[in-house]
């Protein structure tokens, strides 16, 4: 290892290891107690018309009738063996029931990432190229509009006009193929999109008119190569990096990023999930999500510090 | 300039396709084909807010696990739609009853087959027997199973034993012959055959049970029209039609599938039926509701009727001031019924009793029936000694949502007019329920109960007799107690005369609204659409949303829309749209 670690990784991810370890640990006590103080899961899962022997025999079933530190004890223990619990509502595991939808909201996510990357490094690279131009100003009026729009009214009106009245798109779902699944995917994940891509386009236009202005982009147009050349191979590459770190931390979002976005459009992905779960009392599955969500987020962050650490030796890691 | 350029260009675009937009259609986008006799094939597509539990009939008790149930399985006895009368499905006719009431003979009809599945030997379907009617009986009231409907049967002779361990089988349960089973009951019971009627009572493959263990509660092996083909948790179910069905030689059922798409709200549902995406709209918002009864093109695939649910002011009589009678009936006739009504734009239908109006035993002259009167409420007021109105609020519970504060605004202006100033608590819907079962915890609340089974007493027993009172998860969430209502009830139970039996009811009624307590305000209004190409479709008092006697009237014809339109774009211009037109059916 020694030699191909940047010097202090080693303890770096010891540290943050633990720090997230306690961050995870803190995270799904407070919403352990918080969800289980709701309400009764068994009245819940069982409906208004369930009798009280059928009650009782639920809260015996799942063990709700026992200590509260009691549960959450097994809970732990349940966890560090990777048993995340049974769900009430479906009667399955809640890993089987989150590994379900997590490839959804990885393929909306997913998809909604590169719509975001397309429009917004092309949009912010034309109009840095266009700078004070009319479509620049033109594009950068409407990435402002995109950012400001919060996703609960471009989502609605999207689905109003594109899928509603125009009928282009279906009105929310998921499919029944592959190409299906795409094709329900692509209005949710426009909607997504939109304020990402803004972000982006912003961020770009800003770091392409710096990197432009700089000698060795000079130098590469005095060599005589051509414009398309310096933008893409010189340029671009260097206004991109502030673009990466961006991605990177949002790669916890590919997890459970689209809660409004799945709601809107009924994707059955984690966010519509644990929305459900928490409408239902389904406690296992909220902790599953949650668990899940907070060690995500710490791998994400802790994925983010050694990407930059080892891409830009200029980054100093703290633990060295 | 040139950046003020750019935006009135785009601003100008939006405007054009904003104007040249398709309108939201104002009726079905799709018709039918115009056959006239049932057809064969399609699928049907129907949709659900929450998702499924599971389909086990023997420890599944909820609205919608009933409807995956009912397309899976087959009872012994159903009830028929429009008259609420048990007729027999699996068994050959409806039950000979011995001379004390207490004997019920079941007779199967020759020649039925489970489900085929790998839980039998060569994966064919066996035959159904008498010996699977007293094994699944068994199975669903042996502790272990823990059915939440043991209850509907504990006048089965024997059933304590059997309960408790002491018996190995239920001795009120025996097999005559290899198609003819006696059910005796420890004394007579006229609700009995309704719960002969509930899926609790379905016949199940032990078979099945020993594969699958717990988890056939994913995995049915039933007698019904349909077998599960695909069951993603949350999202959605297909199921496909069951060639070993008992009606399958007379062409039934008729869609080759029916899917259910599971956790939509209903904004989305209704903008997806109204697209032609499901076939059938069950709930919608306000707003959608009254636009789609102004839009004449969907009245003839509509229906609107009463629902067997009632519903009104929940009081406890053990917590002051409720333990007055004279403050609950000044309640019962303060709440103004009329603006209720015009209120919810008349999805609902007023009442003052406990008896839904669509249920034999209501009667529409019943002395003391709650109505609005505001004098005889001030003078209650006055008889309990509070003419001014009470010193302190009382607090009113309801569910979460708009609805719940919707109608906790209601019932807090309402009684503002007799000087009781009401807080309202509103809270998750589990927690509404838990707390408003406890005793000494909830004054009052926004109360409501839905049939079980089509009889007075699936209500009257349930929500106002003293044995259904308990610590916790009371039934009686009143803790109301009558001596004279317990009796009436329990004579009802026993009485085999029908006419008796109904004026019986009625008397308990009698003496309930006169004890009020609950303030009864109204029984639901249900407002039903199905696509035109959906045939045969009618809402079941009792299983609701039913869709075994379907049939889909195909190939459908897209209404034609505007400019932009997808229909109206050339082919090549949509090379997606799988799901719209033609290729999903």
């Amino acid at each position: 290892m020694k030699g191909l670690l940047p010097p202090g990784l080693a303890q770096l991810l010891v540290r943050r290891t633990l720090a997230g370890l306690v961050i995870v640990f803190a995270v799904t006590s407070a919403v352990f107690f918080l969800a289980i103080g709701i309400g009764d899961p068994a009245t819940a899962t069982l409906g208004a018309n369930a009798s009280p022997e059928a009650r009782e025999a639920f809260r015996h079933e799942h063990g709700l009738d026992r200590p509260k530190l009691d549960q959450y004890g097994s809970y732990l223990l349940g966890v560090a063996q990777g048993d995340l619990g049974r769900s009430y509502r479906d009667d399955q595991p809640v890993t089987q029931v989150i590994l379900w939808r997590l490839p959804r909201t990885v393929l909306l996510t997913g998809l909604a990432m590169l719509l975001q990357l397309l429009f917004g490094l092309t949009l912010g690279t034309l109009a840095a190229l266009r700078r004070n131009t009319w479509f620049d100003t033109g594009f950068m009026g409407l990435a402002f509009l995109g950012i400001s729009v919060p996703v609960y009214v471009s989502g609605h009106v999207f689905v109003m006009v594109f899928a509603f009245r125009l009928g282009w798109f279906p009105i929310g779902g998921y499919g029944v193929s592959a190409l299906d699944h795409v094709y329900h995917a692509l209005l949710p994940a426009l909607t997504m999109a939109i304020a990402g891509a803004s972000t982006i386009a912003r961020i770009m236009r800003s770091e392409m008119i710096d990197t432009l202005g700089n000698d060795y982009v000079r130098t590469a147009r005095a060599k005589g190569l051509s414009a398309s050349r310096v933008v893409l191979h010189h340029a671009a590459r260097n206004a991109m990096l502030p673009i990466v770190t961006l991605i990177g931390l949002r790669i916890p979002f590919l997890v459970a990023g689209a809660i409004i976005t799945e709601t809107i459009f009924n994707w059955p992905g984690m966010g519509r999930l644990v929305i459900e779960a928490i409408r239902n009392l389904d406690v296992p599955v909220i902790m599953g999500v949650v668990v899940i969500t907070a060690v995500s987020v710490q791998v994400g962050n802790i994925a983010a510090d050694i990407g930059v650490a080892m891409l830009d030796p200029r980054v100093r890691l703290r633990g060295s | 300039m040139a950046g003020v350029a750019g935006l009135v260009i785009l601003a100008v675009a939006s405007a054009v396709v904003a104007a040249t937009l398709p309108d939201a259609p104002d009726g079905p986008r799709y018709m039918g084909a115009g056959n006239e006799t049932p057809q064969r094939g399609g699928t049907l597509v129907v949709w659900h807010e929450t998702g499924l539990r599971g389909t086990d009939p023997h420890t599944r008790f909820d609205a919608l696990s009933n409807q995956a149930i009912k397309l899976l399985f087959e009872g012994l006895l159903d009830y028929e739609r429009d008259t609420l009368e048990l007729v027999p499905r699996l068994a050959e006719s409806l039950p000979d009853v011995s001379e004390d009431g207490r004997t019920f003979r079941f007779r199967l009809r020759r020649g039925l087959r489970f489900a085929d599945s790998v839980v039998f030997e060569g994966g064919r379907g066996r035959e159904i027997v008498a010996d699977d009617i007293r094994w699944s009986l068994e199975h669903m009231l042996d502790p272990a199973t823990g059915s939440p409907g043991v209850t509907f049967y504990e006048l089965i002779d024997g059933y304590e034993e059997f309960r408790a361990g002491d018996a190995s089988h239920v001795r009120g349960i025996r097999v005559v012959d290899r198609y003819t089973v006696d059910i005796t009951l420890s004394r007579p019971d006229q609700t009995f055959l309704f719960a002969m009627a509930m899926p609790f009572a379905y016949p199940v493959p032990r078979e099945a049970y020993a594969h699958y263990g717990a988890d056939v509660n994913r995995n049915p092996v039933g007698t019904g029209a349909y077998v599960l083909e695909r069951w993603e948790p949350g999202i959605g179910l297909t199921f496909t039609r069951n060639p070993n069905y008992f009606l399958a030689d007379e062409g039934q059922p008729y869609p080759e599938r029916v899917v259910f798409e599971l956790n939509l709200d209903r904004g989305t549902a209704t903008m997806r039926f109204r697209n032609g995406e499901v076939d059938h709209l069950h709930r919608m918002p306000l707003a959608d509701y009254l636009e789609l009864r102004s839009q004449p093109a969907w009245e003839p695939y509509s229906v609107q009727a009463v629902d067997t649910i009632i519903r009104g002011v929940g009081m406890n009589v053990e917590l002051p001031p409720f333990d007055d009678v004279h403050v609950r009936r000044a309640v019962a006739y303060c709440i103004n019924r009329p603006r209720w009504l015009r209120s919810r734009a008349g999805r609902m239908a007023l009442t003052g009793q406990p008896i839904p109006s669509t249920l034999p035993g209501y009667d529409p002259d019943l002395p003391g029936a709650h109505v609005y009167d505001l004098d005889r409420a001030r003078e209650e007021m006055r008889l309990a000694g509070h003419p001014d109105g009470l010193d302190e609020p009382v607090t009113f519970w309801t569910g979460e949502g708009d609805t719940g504060r919707f109608y906790g605004e209601l019932v807090q202006s309402d009684l503002a007019a007799i000087g009781i100033e009401v807080e309202i608590r509103q809270v998750a819907f589990p927690m509404f329920l838990q707390q408003t079962g406890t005793r000494g915890t909830v004054q009052s609340w926004f109360a409501g109960w839905s049939m079980d089974y089509p009889d007075a007493s699936n209500f009257l027993d349930i929500l106002f007799h003293s044995r259904s009172r308990r610590p916790t998860d009371s039934m009686n969430k009143s803790f109301y107690a009558s001596p004279e209502v317990d009796r009436l009830l329990d004579e009802a139970r026993v009485e085999r005369d029908r006419e008796r039996r109904l004026a019986l009811y009625h008397q308990a009624s009698e003496q309930i609204v006169a004890d009020a307590p609950w303030a009864f305000i109204f029984s639901d209004v249900a407002y039903e659409l199905w696509q035109p190409y959906v045939r045969n479709y009618r809402p079941h008092p009792v299983w609701s949303n039913f869709y075994r006697d379907v049939w889909l009237d195909l190939p459908r014809e897209r209404v034609a829309r505007g400019p932009f339109a997808i229909d109206a774009l050339p082919a090549f211009a949509r090379p997606f749209a799988p799901r719209l037109g033609r290729g999903r059916r």
